[in-house]
């Protein structure tokens, strides 16, 4: 690769970078500037936290940050409880129909699950769970595209480990536990962050099926500020939205190494 | 969480045990949407308060949905899947919708005998036009809003124009926008004569200038558009001339809800925005300003806008006659005076103006009488079968003219012929 090549490969990507972190630091100018200097960039521009006040005054931002952390942890956990016992299945045991099941379980991931809302809230107002944390996770901790992933995981394990578990006298739940689950962990946390970060920021299901500040997560919460008549109130609307969306962002941060690797290795195997 | 899960339906279970026994008071569902500032979900939230505090044998538990595109969307959702609210607060466009799915009761079935006739008739006819259809009412207005004309008294002062007078036509608007436009030495615009907000629903504001040119957009049934008519055209050719050939408009797409911000920071002496707005301008407007109606072509006009009441199917009789007990009720003068007080909504009965409450507040701040005064020459908001749609084509084609991309007439008749091809089912 000449200089040359480089430096045009380099800017390109800087350009992208600029691209995607502009919207962001736009929006840590707003929601700590006052609102006259949403449009003027001087360096002088006093700084304040009123925006963050303002934005959290207006909405019980509190609750709504504990009902999306109940929910996340909740789906994520039942996720993984449910797609490891499917993968094993799919990937250990043989029986009958196996791979035709399998296919119906990947059919789930050309399914927009949008277009089954009015379906799902038949099921969730038949079980008179309308309005409730549960309602929100149910239609999503059958999970097919974690059975797929953690699947493939699975089928990577060398059989011989399996066989020497077995010697030993363990049982498939044993294995399951003591073989499979820890030789797959860098699929369980890139698993668990794409769920953690989807369902953070999921918006549509939740605010259909939710009516009160006990059950709705930050996203529904959120669109309070969602006043177009009287114009858009940038500075608050950015602040909460950068409350919002903090915690992802640190935690991305934090681990995006691993988030970014372990990605390409339970792809490469 | 499977084990949470399980509690919850076994209690689950358990509720709707109780829920089928009779229960001595009726349970109402509202949902509601907010689309301005200022703490109008807490006001609609007191209200209802105040009601069941003076009738304990009714329950309402209102809801608050977001958006007028969320509440629309939770609403239908919840009412396909079997739970539908006794009420809920909607477009006034989208009773058409609502209506070919089957969703809504009129409300001349509840509000029985001669009172509820008169209730009925108490409202503006301008707000009733896309409440009613066939004979029967679908709607009750509530948070209903008109555009006008915002202008800046300073900035009118400046340009050596008389502070006290708005334009009265489309001419003068043009006129009086090149006194305001101005430019610096480099030659940049730092003030503009006018803004017309075009983003989103464009639609919305255009309507305005093709009622003023003595046109119209809809046959009023929802199966009929009129988009290529002349009136039309030349609405939409005045709308782009504003900015290609006047140069009194900044060209491209305006962003509607950065409109007030625009006006408060002297960037347009003059804004086409909703009454909603009202309050939000007497809070923040940093200079005097006036509301003016929209300027005429042929003659004045505007299109109404914003939310009705709505009763949906699904509930039992007791609990619908309720709930239209409910709407008479904060539909009444004293209570849609407080509403019209805390938004800048125009209070859709004329009985609410003639209330102390709202007597007191136009003596101190007269210009919420203007939406009032312009609503003797407001048509109903554009609106058909599969609304959405048929809005969009409009919409598309005036994105297209304002930016160029197409000539005005040409975009208008790929929209009437796209409209065409959508309602023909209906008629």
């Amino acid at each position: 690769m000449s200089a040359f090549d480089r430096y045009l490969w380099n800017g390109g990507a800087a350009l992208l970078a600029a691209l995607w972190i502009a919207p962001l630091l736009y929006a840590v100018w707003t929601a700590f500037h006052p609102s006259a200097y949403e449009a003027h960039f001087t360096l002088t521009a006093p700084l304040t936290l009123e925006n963050f006040v303002k934005a959290w005054n207006a909405a019980p931002f509190a609750r709504y940050f504990l009902n999306t952390f109940i929910l996340v942890t909740g789906i994520t956990a039942a996720q993984f409880v449910l797609c490891s016992l499917a993968a094993y299945g799919f990937a250990r045991f043989s029986f009958p129909g196996r791979d035709l099941l399998f296919s119906l379980v990947l059919l789930q991931l050309l399914v927009m699950p949008d277009i089954l809302i009015v379906e799902n809230y038949k099921i969730i107002h038949a079980m008179n769970a309308v309005d409730t944390l549960q309602a929100i996770a149910l239609p999503y901790i059958a999970s097919g595209f974690g059975v797929f992933l953690i699947r493939q995981a699975f089928m990577t394990v060398p059989r011989e480990l399996d066989d020497a578990a077995r010697i030993e006298g363990s049982g498939p739940l044993a294995i399951l536990w003591r073989v499979y689950v820890p030789l797959a962990k860098p699929t369980y946390l890139a698993y668990g962050l794409v769920s953690v970060s989807y369902h953070w920021n999921n918006f549509l299901w939740p605010l259909i099926v939710t009516n009160s500040v006990e059950t709705r997560p930050v996203t529904v919460g959120l669109s309070v500020f969602a006043t177009t008549d009287s114009g858009t109130e940038w500075a608050v609307i950015n602040a909460a939205t950068l409350m919002t969306s903090a915690p992802l962002l640190l935690a991305f941060l934090l681990f995006q190494r691993q988030f970014v690797q372990s990605f390409m290795r339970a792809g490469i195997k | 969480m499977l084990a949470n899960f399980l509690k919850g339906s076994a209690a689950a279970a358990a509720l709707s045990l109780i829920a089928a026994l009779p229960a001595s008071a009726v349970d109402l569902q509202f949902y509601f949407p907010v689309a301005v500032g200022g703490g109008a979900a807490k006001t609609i939230e007191g209200l209802t308060e105040t009601y069941m505090k003076d009738h304990p044998d009714v329950k309402i538990d209102p809801i608050y949905a977001g958006s007028y595109q969320d509440t629309i969307t939770k609403v239908i959702t919840a009412a396909r899947g079997g739970n539908a609210p006794q009420i809920a607060v909607a477009l006034s466009t989208d009773m058409f919708t609502l209506l070919d799915d089957d969703l809504i009761l009129p409300f001349d079935d509840y509000a029985k005998g001669e009172e509820g006739k008169k209730w009925i008739e108490g409202f503006y006819p301008a707000f009733m036009e896309n409440s009613q259809f066939d004979g029967k009412t679908y709607g009750i207005p509530f948070q209903r809003s008109t555009p006008v004309l915002y202008w800046n008294k300073d900035a009118f002062k400046e340009a050596g124009l008389d502070p006290e007078t708005p334009p009265a036509t489309w001419d003068e608007m043009v006129e009086m926008g090149k006194k305001l436009t101005k430019t610096d030495a480099s030659g940049n615009t730092t003030q503009w004569g006018v803004r017309i907000p075009s983003s989103g629903f464009p639609y919305w504001l255009f309507q305005g200038l093709v009622i003023e040119a003595g046109g119209k957009l809809t046959n009023g049934e929802g199966t009929e558009t009129y988009f290529d008519s002349p009136e039309v055209i030349e609405a939409a050719q005045y709308l782009v001339d504003l900015s290609t050939k006047d140069k009194v408009m900044e060209p491209g797409i305006l962003d509607w809800g950065a409109t007030p911000k625009d006006f408060f920071e002297r960037r347009s002496a003059m804004v086409w925005t909703t009454t909603g707005n009202l309050t939000n301008m007497h809070d923040n407007a940093p200079f005097p300003f006036g509301v003016a109606m929209l300027p005429e072509k042929a003659q004045r006009g505007a299109p109404t806008g914003g939310g009705n009441f709505y009763l949906f199917k699904g509930s039992s009789d007791e609990q619908l006659e309720a709930a239209v007990k409910f709407i008479e009720w904060i539909t009444a003068p004293e209570q849609s005076a407080i509403w019209t007080k805390a938004t800048g909504y125009v209070a859709p009965r004329p009985a609410t103006w003639d209330t102390e409450t709202m007597k007191d507040y136009a003596k101190g701040f007269p210009q919420v009488l203007v939406a009032r005064d312009q609503l003797q020459y407001a048509k109903a908001e554009l609106s058909t079968h599969e609304n959405q749609r048929v809005t969009q084509f409009l919409n598309d084609a005036l994105a297209a003219a304002i930016t160029g991309q197409k000539p005005v007439e040409e975009a208008l008749k790929e929209a009437q012929a796209k409209a065409d091809q959508v309602l023909a089912a209906y008629r």
